[in-house]
């Protein structure tokens, strides 16, 4: 348990000096404070306004972020992993773990910092056309999918032994689930669908089961994501 | 009791090369051990898996009598290792990198604290104590890892070419060091290929050449080993008169010797001691009349020993290769196809190690 917490904790500190976090949270937050003095001054409507951030500035720029913090998580260090690390008194699973549980919550902590101040500027400045449980729901259905991409990352990382290909792989993944969940005749699942959606889930005028079902869909496959990582990084050879 | 047993240690990777073929190692508890052998032998592949870093193909090592795999964290919280050319997160600085091992094992941070400002001082470390690792020189690296190494007070010392880019000071404070470390409970496993390290603090020695250990045994059998059978004398006066009367000291075809200028390098093939040989070559000088200026036995001999050794296990592989061979074609005459499965392959007769 001590060799976990002392890995969790120089990995969150790993993230939190990093340069990549610290712009990703500047790209956010600008933009951000820039659409409510907006939607006060223009009169926008919430939903509206929230879902084109989530659109322009929060989905593309979290997933940029996501994509090479969770894909650098064991593949970055791969030079010094059995070096410095595992070759102490750690088991591959505390270390894999406290990865998982570091840049799972990193991610979940930018989000929630930015998103939960937004949201309350936008219910005070905005036109209030959306309800509370919509909105809550809406911003948990994007957290299942941000998480399910870092978790991705986190297996990807695992597999690869350099961050910027892994990183790449985990983008064009992305890219290219779009057209194959098209293909598969599954598009609802696709995360530009459930994006288009976010203006009605903030409104409430989505059926509840369908926002369910896709953030159980989005939190199996985190939870795949992670046991593979987990399991491929026993096995595997340092 | 042994710390380290390791049988048929088989490593082959993605069944393309083979790194470790049918290991067999123990290290006896309190003994410093030297692995020595030529780039690419194993040595590091063999602590790896010693460490639990990678799984063998085959056979097993057990560490402390348990078997290792990679999630036992328990056995190696009782290991300190040194890697070759180690690294390290480039953006900590050795105080807070080695707090951070001690973290990993559990120190409180107090403890950890003096623990890491004796090692810093102990490997000469402590002035570069705030510096980022990004700047260090290997050697820095080196000596940061052997304190990593000992934040844990190990049982067990396994150190990867230790000595490795260091200057000649920082080479001399580390044998030193090594032999402070040594003795008490303490084990300690170094690989090396400078064959002056293992004989400055090695009590136990073994040899290994393409992922198999050749030879094993005490440094005290691999000296009397390596000096067997030559002696250099240096002489003055009627040098063509003691020449003429070498050949006289054993048995036809026994001697060999080199002449550079007035000194002579007689080797003893005979398998008598080498005092005996001493004797006679000291005879020799008396009754010739010549003026011993010095005799001694030649100061290269561990290395000496070390290639013949290397030498002898490549001849015989021919041999065992040849012998396998011929087996096979006599075999094949005389059994029926289902048979062929009993010979056995070239390695599977031999067993040279005396202590394995």
């Amino acid at each position: 348990m001590q060799a976990f917490l002392a890995i969790l904790q120089y990995d969150f500190g790993q993230l939190s000096r990093s340069w990549i976090s610290r712009i990703w949270l500047a790209l956010l937050v600008v933009p951000a404070l820039f659409l409510v003095v907006v939607a006060d001054s223009q009169s926008e409507l919430a939903s509206e306004t929230m879902a084109r951030y989530i659109t322009f500035v929060l989905a593309p720029i979290s997933a940029v972020a996501i994509s090479i913090l969770s894909s650098g998580a064991i593949s970055g260090e791969s030079n010094i992993i059995s070096d410095s690390i595992l070759s102490r008194s750690v088991t591959r699973t505390q270390y894999v773990a406290a990865k998982i549980i570091s840049r799972l919550g990193f991610t979940l902590l930018v989000y929630t910092v930015v998103v939960v101040p937004f949201t309350y500027l936008m219910f005070r400045y905005a036109v209030q056309d959306a309800s509370l449980s919509g909105v809550a729901l809406g911003w948990v259905v994007l957290a299942s999918l941000l998480t399910f991409l870092a978790a991705l990352g986190i297996s990807v990382s695992v597999t690869m032994t350099a961050a910027l290909p892994a990183a790449m792989v985990v983008l064009v993944s992305i890219l290219v689930s779009g057209a194959v969940l098209q293909f598969l005749g599954l598009p609802w699942i696709s995360s530009t669908a459930v994006i288009e959606r976010l203006p009605q889930t903030f409104r409430n005028e989505t059926a509840v089961w369908e926002q369910l079902r896709v953030l159980a869909v989005f939190s199996l496959l985190t939870i795949i994501a992670l046991a593979s990582s987990i399991l491929i990084f026993r096995r595997k050879d340092l | 009791m042994y710390v380290v047993q390791a049988s048929d240690l088989t490593k082959i990777y993605d069944n393309r090369y083979i790194a470790l073929n049918a290991l067999n190692l123990r290290v006896e508890k309190g003994s410093v051990f030297g692995l020595v052998g030529p780039n690419g032998s194993g040595k590091s592949t063999t602590f790896r898996i010693l460490l639990g870093l990678q799984r063998p193909t085959a056979g097993s090592v057990s560490v402390f009598g348990d078997l290792m795999t990679p999630e036992r964290a328990d056995i190696r919280r009782r290991i300190g290792y040194l890697p070759t050319n180690p690294s390290f997160p480039r953006h900590m600085t050795p105080i807070t990198y080695l707090e951070f091992v001690g973290s990993i094992l559990g120190m409180d941070q107090r403890q950890a604290k003096v623990q890491l400002a004796r090692l810093l001082r102990a490997v000469d470390l402590a002035s570069a104590a705030a510096q980022h690792i990004h700047g260090f020189s290997t050697g820095m690296m080196t000596r940061l890892g052997l304190a990593a190494a000992l934040m844990g007070d190990p049982e067990l010392l396994i150190l990867d070419e230790p000595t490795s880019g260091l200057d000649p000071a920082g080479r001399k404070q580390t044998i030193e060091l090594i032999r402070e470390l040594s003795g008490r409970d303490r084990t300690i496993i170094i690989a090396t290929h400078i064959l002056a390290d293992v004989e400055r603090v090695c009590t136990d020695v073994g040899i290994i050449s393409q992922g198999r250990v050749i030879y094993a045994g005490p440094m005290v059998e691999m000296r009397r080993l390596a000096r067997q059978g030559t002696i250099s004398v240096e002489i003055e006066g009627n040098t063509g008169t003691f020449e003429q009367q070498i050949y006289a000291l054993d048995e036809i075809g026994s001697i060999r010797y080199e002449r550079l200028g007035s000194e002579f390098r007689i080797t003893f093939l005979g398998t008598e001691p080498l005092a005996e040989y001493a004797q006679r070559v000291l005879s020799l000088v008396d009754r010739t009349g010549v003026d011993l200026l010095y005799i001694t036995s030649r100061a290269d001999e561990i290395e000496e020993a070390f290639l013949q050794r290397l030498e002898e296990d490549r001849t015989r592989g021919f041999l065992r290769a040849a012998a396998w061979a011929s087996t096979q074609a006599a075999d094949s005459d005389t059994r029926p196809f289902s048979a062929l499965k009993e010979v056995e392959p070239p390695d599977a007769s031999i067993s040279r190690n005396p202590s394995i």
